[in-house]
């Protein structure tokens, strides 16, 4: 029974978002880079975001549906007491604003991974930052090609 | 829109003390971007959606997420929790027109 609703509650979310309109745009005075650039130092400051081949982020090459991209993030990093992934973030560089949200963690995770469902306005890199409780900062990007944005951002 | 909040959860049944498990939430919420226009009247849509999820175990807030309008309507999250405990896993979500709604489940790992 409980399986039955589950996937019922799936199908009708499915069907919530076909009637989703795509987001026109305004107007455009900053570029993609700028913005991604602008936030990123918001965020960050001036910290340094090294690459990581240890994060794994999990997106579809290709998405059909902008207003629904599933997003999964892991990190092959410790999630001890004395070191752990803090928190991390996910940026998509074409939203009109590219922080798209952060997942706080703690050692009671136990392991750092987390999904979610995101939406896009188009194709666009899509980022993940990682940052480790001694406060350095990882980061990973995957390209995803978006057939009908979603609705905003 | 009655189903705004409902909160649903998924756990694996059989937990062993210390398992790290899986947790998936699905939450109702047309999490309203505030750029669509409604196409019968042709007026936008105003924003209402999450910005804040808190997970609590044993009363500790574990995790938190932070959203924007760009989390996908009724959301529907994953993360892990180290089940070391006899304890209730609370979730308590907020939204942008201040609405804050709460749903608890037991962790009982044998």
């Amino acid at each position: 029974m409980e399986r039955r609703e589950f996937l019922k509650l799936c199908l009708a979310v499915w069907g919530a978002t076909l009637l989703c309109e795509p987001f026109v745009e305004t107007e455009a005075a900053e570029d993609d880079e700028a913005r991604l650039k602008r936030v990123l130092k918001e965020k960050f400051g001036g910290r340094e975001i090294r690459p990581s081949s240890k994060i794994n982020l999990s997106v579809p090459i290709i998405a059909e549906n902008g207003a629904v991209v599933p997003v999964k993030v892991s990190a092959d990093m410790p999630m001890k007491v004395s070191l752990y992934v803090k928190k991390i973030y996910i940026f998509v560089d074409g939203n009109m604003n590219p922080y798209v949200g952060s997942v706080e963690l703690s050692p009671k995770n136990g392991r750092a991974e987390v999904a979610m469902r995101i939406k896009m306005r188009k194709t666009s890199p899509v980022r993940a930052v990682i940052e480790m409780s001694d406060g350095s900062l990882y980061t990973t990007m995957k390209e995803v090609k978006v057939t009908r944005g979603g609705c905003g951002g | 829109m009655s189903e705004i909040g409902k909160i649903r959860f998924r756990i694996p049944k059989n937990i062993k003390r210390g398992q790290i498990i899986p947790v998936k939430v699905l939450i109702r919420h047309p999490m309203e971007t505030g750029f669509r226009k409604d196409k019968a009247t042709g007026e936008t849509i105003p924003a209402y959606y999450i910005n804040r999820v808190e997970i609590y175990y044993s009363g500790e807030l574990i995790t938190l997420f932070d959203w924007t309008r760009a989390i996908s309507a009724n959301p529907l999250i994953t993360f892990y929790l180290r089940a070391d405990k006899k304890a209730p896993l609370r979730i308590v979500w907020k939204d942008n027109k201040g609405g804050v709604y709460e749903k608890s489940v037991m962790i009982n790992p044998q």
